[in-house]
């Protein structure tokens, strides 16, 4: 079953001097477990197709189906609960909440879908084991490394145990050590069953991903 | 001297008088005219009471705006201005001869006005039953004395107030460009190239907004006196925006803005380079 | 996880921001409860002073405001019907003259002397010594009470003699001074600051002026309390015609509308003037902050954290810095009320007990519901622009920027 497939979109963004295509008659669909990876060189459209998949955007042509639902007819509040339960979404720059340790940020999607106080803690506990900064919860952002705050952002977007995983230059603002580290961690999400859909320029990252697709001016290509 | 006068008008026409000698002339306050619907050349009778009591007849040879008193703003000015020949005939007492001799005030225009306040007490020695008081206050009597100092004083409450704000805009300025004085300090920038553009950019905001301030008070000095002249049916001017003021309120703004903008960039000025760096 | 707890900690993260946004906040809002406090202080404090001479109608012999003097004939014939009537608890009658005193060594002092017919309990405070005698006596013919400021520039005290000349309005040649007790010190409830002023009988009064008691410049009147005021403005007006009789509430009517219209306006234009001041400056803060972390807050979209949540998170920001400058405001107002107090007193004319700033409770809920206002009015653009920021296109730029 997909979890999410996107059916010929197209996304026109105005400007000053006339409509630009970021994205022409994509069509991409990611199944249950599945991991995709998008390359591409800068400015053709991967991270448009990441925000239209994630249900941050929405295309100017075309369908966006989240497991089987079309989600142009769902308000904002709906989308909005698809990207708190269905979706995890990581960014490259990491977008942690400067006031907050790093256990209340992964907590923080959790409140916000109600999950109880017990249930929450706990959950948070194993996410940050999991990544391997249990012994770092109590720290502020400003506290951690590039890599640790990616990990965090990781635990964060798995907090409310999404179908996919979307991530956008996961390893952007990583050195090449610490962005392998982070490509493992992806391995293992994948392992434990979470469908991934990663941009990203790394070819390290995108080698561990079951299936490739390159994209060019707006379309896909390979 | 006053009296509590009727003023009835009647509008005469060009041959109902049955006096050949026209009627003395009255002023009436603009106020009192457009009450009563009484224009210039109209015949009026004032009496001494309701009742109509010895009433005279005058025509209206003026109407006029009285000066406005600042103490007495919201006094409904319905007032008269007559002869004092022809009020003494109206109001005295006729079997009281000593009545046609009285006023109620005495106004007295000296050579010097200078010589005001000895000339008061002087009179007020040589004439013990008499009130005798220079036009002029002192600073100790004068009511508008101690509401200008509490003008003052709110206006430095405000400054206080505003300053604090000023202050927290300009942390968070600081704040957004952390990383562009740590970058520019890092390739050689003189923290003396860095104060001084931190300088004239707060004098810059500072005279902007003192400039957008004075053009606002004068935009609405305007309003407001048209407001409360139309609210208390008077011409006193209650806001005036001078030069003075204006450069004044310049002069408190410049300075302030100037320590507020380097006051708030100096941790990142005097600050080490590398810490600037971290989140 | 409340919003609450969200703002609390982005609050504390900024702290010197807040810091400061609080300082102003509490400036101005000090500024805005003394506004408040004026907006009917010096009139509840003059109605407390009409109060506390314990008449509640006054009459007088002219129009316009009841402080002006002209004599009222008859005034004696017109007591004693007032106190026939079943409406009428009390009637006094006051005099009031100019005069000169002296006291041994010193020169003479322009006063304000009182005549009354009250027995005890006059609007006065006593300091020293005792009251004015209910009735008086040959060897003590004219007792008086001394304002407390005459007695230290004269030195005298209770038992002390001060030499009295009076010297009345419109006659010309000096009255021979009399000799008078001082039975006491007291503190004038209606003197101003600066007025030297003494009480006598009215019978001391008469006897100085040669005069018989039958005119009066003001005439007390108490009403019964099941009947009120108006009913004894009523009984006057039908006994009297000519005569002007006013309630403590018609006076406070022509005061409020004449003497204190300043005050009342430059409140009024104050209040509006510091909540519209606060408002710019929160609504100002706020936004700045928001455009600095529009990042984090499209991300926090992107996660699926709602509107309505980011609304209340900027809300209870608002809230917090609005919240705890409108608190400390309060007894920093109440420090600058008396300072502004102290100052508006030195005004000339003005009695030693009345005052401008007045604390009342319904000036604290003013500025409670106020501040409430203009924290909700001040997050209102931050939550718009927060909740309809385009997020993809946000982070976008968040990235490229």
């Amino acid at each position: 079953m997909a979890v999410v497939e996107a059916r010929r979109v197209t996304r026109l963004f105005p400007m000053a001097a006339g409509p630009v295509a970021a994205l022409r008659d994509v069509s991409l669909r990611v199944d249950a477990g599945e991991y995709v990876a998008v390359s591409g060189p800068s400015g053709c459209g991967k991270s448009t197709l990441l925000h239209l998949v994630g249900v941050v955007d929405q295309p100017t042509s075309g369908e966006i189906l989240f497991e089987e639902r079309d989600v142009a007819g769902l308000s904002e509040a709906e989308r909005s609960r698809i990207r708190l339960v269905r979706i995890g979404f990581v960014f490259q720059r990491f977008f942690l909440l400067p006031m907050l340790t790093a256990r209340e940020n992964v907590e923080l999607p959790q409140a916000e879908a109600r999950v109880p106080l017990a249930d929450r803690r706990a959950r948070t506990r194993e996410l940050l084991e999991y990544v391997g900064l249990a012994d770092r919860a109590d720290h502020l952002p400003s506290q951690l490394s590039g890599g640790e705050m990616q990990r965090v952002a990781i635990a964060r977007a798995l907090a409310n145990r999404p179908a996919l995983l979307v991530a956008d230059e996961p390893t952007g603002e990583l050195d090449e050590q610490t962005g392998e580290h982070i490509a493992d961690l992806f391995g293992r999400v994948h392992a434990d069953g979470t469908a991934i859909l990663v941009v990203t320029h790394n070819p390290m990252l995108a080698a561990r991903a079951q299936r490739r697709v390159t994209m060019k001016s707006g379309r896909l290509v390979a | 001297m006053t009296a509590t006068v009727l003023l009835a008008a009647s509008l005469a026409g060009a041959g109902d008088s049955a006096s050949s000698a026209p009627p003395p002339g009255v002023l009436l306050s603009r106020q009192l005219a457009a009450r009563a619907r009484i224009s210039i050349g109209d015949t009026v009778t004032i009496a001494i009471d309701p009742a109509g009591t010895r009433a005279v007849s005058l025509r209206v040879a003026g109407i006029y705006e009285p000066t406005p008193d600042p103490l007495r703003f919201t006094a409904q000015r319905l007032e008269a201005h007559m002869h004092l020949p022809d009020l003494v005939a109206l109001v005295a007492d006729p079997t009281d001869p000593a009545a046609r001799e009285a006023v109620d005030a005495i106004n007295v225009k000296l050579t010097d006005p200078n010589d005001a306040g000895r000339f008061a007490s002087d009179l007020a020695v040589r004439a013990p039953s008499v009130t005798v008081t220079p036009t002029s206050r002192t600073r100790d009597d004068d009511p508008f004395a101690v509401l200008d100092r509490f003008h003052v004083a709110i206006s430095i409450v405000t400054v206080v107030g505003a300053t604090a704000f000023l202050l927290a805009l300009m942390v968070i300025r600081a704040e957004e460009r952390r990383e562009t004085i740590a970058i520019m300090r890092l390739i050689g920038i003189s923290r003396r190239s860095l104060i001084a553009a931190v300088a004239v950019e707060g004098l810059l905001i500072a005279a902007g907004g003192a400039l957008f301030g004075v053009v606002t008070a004068f935009a609405a000095e305007g309003l407001v006196n048209r407001f409360f002249q139309a609210r208390y049916d008077t011409a006193l001017v209650f806001l005036r925006v001078t030069p003075s003021i204006a450069a004044r309120s310049i002069a408190i703004a410049l300075p302030l803005g100037l320590a507020a903008g380097v006051g708030a960039s100096w941790p990142l000025l005097r600050g080490e380079i590398l810490s600037l760096f971290r989140r | 996880m409340t919003s609450l707890w969200l703002a609390w900690r982005t609050t504390t993260r900024y702290r010197v921001r807040a810091m400061l946004a609080i300082v102003g906040v509490a400036v101005i809002g000090a500024l805005l409860f003394d506004m408040l406090l004026l907006s009917r202080g010096l009139l509840d404090s003059f109605a407390d002073l009409l109060r506390s001479a314990g008449y509640d109608v006054r009459i007088i012999g002219s129009e316009g405001l009841p402080i002006v003097r002209v004599p009222i004939a008859g005034a004696a014939r017109l007591a004693a019907d007032l106190r026939a009537r079943p409406e009428i608890g009390d009637v006094v009658l006051v005099r009031i003259e100019r005069a000169t005193a002296q006291g041994a060594g010193h020169p003479p002092r322009p006063i304000t002397i009182v005549g009354t017919t009250q027995i005890g309990g006059g609007p006065y405070t006593i300091v020293k010594g005792e009251d004015l005698p209910a009735t008086s006596s040959s060897w003590d013919r004219c007792p008086i009470l001394v304002g407390r400021r005459l007695a230290a520039a004269l030195g005298v005290a209770p038992g002390s003699s001060l030499r009295v000349s009076v010297r009345p309005e419109g006659i010309r040649s000096a009255l021979p001074p009399i000799v008078c007790r001082v039975a006491g010190v007291v503190n004038f409830y209606f003197a101003a600051t600066s007025e030297d002023a003494v009480a006598t009988t009215m019978d001391a009064l008469q006897e100085a002026l040669g005069t018989s008691g039958e005119s009066a410049d003001l005439i007390l009147v108490a009403s019964r309390p099941e009947t009120g005021p108006a009913a004894a403005v009523r009984v006057i007006q039908q006994l009297r015609p000519d005569l002007r009789a006013y309630s403590n509430e018609d006076v406070l009517a022509q005061f409020n509308q004449n003497g204190f219209a300043y005050f009342r306006q430059i409140s009024f234009v104050l209040s509006s003037l510091t909540m519209t001041f606060a408002f710019l400056l929160v609504a100002t803060l706020l936004t700045v902050s928001v455009n600095q972390r529009l990042g984090e807050i499209a991300a926090l979209r992107a996660l699926g954290i709602g509107r309505a949540r980011i609304a209340s998170l900027l809300l209870w920001e608002s809230a917090l810095l609005v919240g705890a400058g409108a608190v400390l405001a309060l007894p920093l107002g109440g420090l600058l009320a008396l300072g502004l107090d102290r100052l508006l007193r030195q005004m000339p004319g003005l009695p030693d007990r009345l005052h401008f700033f007045v604390f009342q409770w319904r000036a604290v809920m003013m500025h409670a519901a106020l501040f409430a206002v203009t924290a909700a009015a001040a997050a209102g653009y931050p939550v718009w622009l927060a909740t309809r920021l385009p997020i993809a296109a946000t982070l976008r730029r968040e990235v490229v920027g």
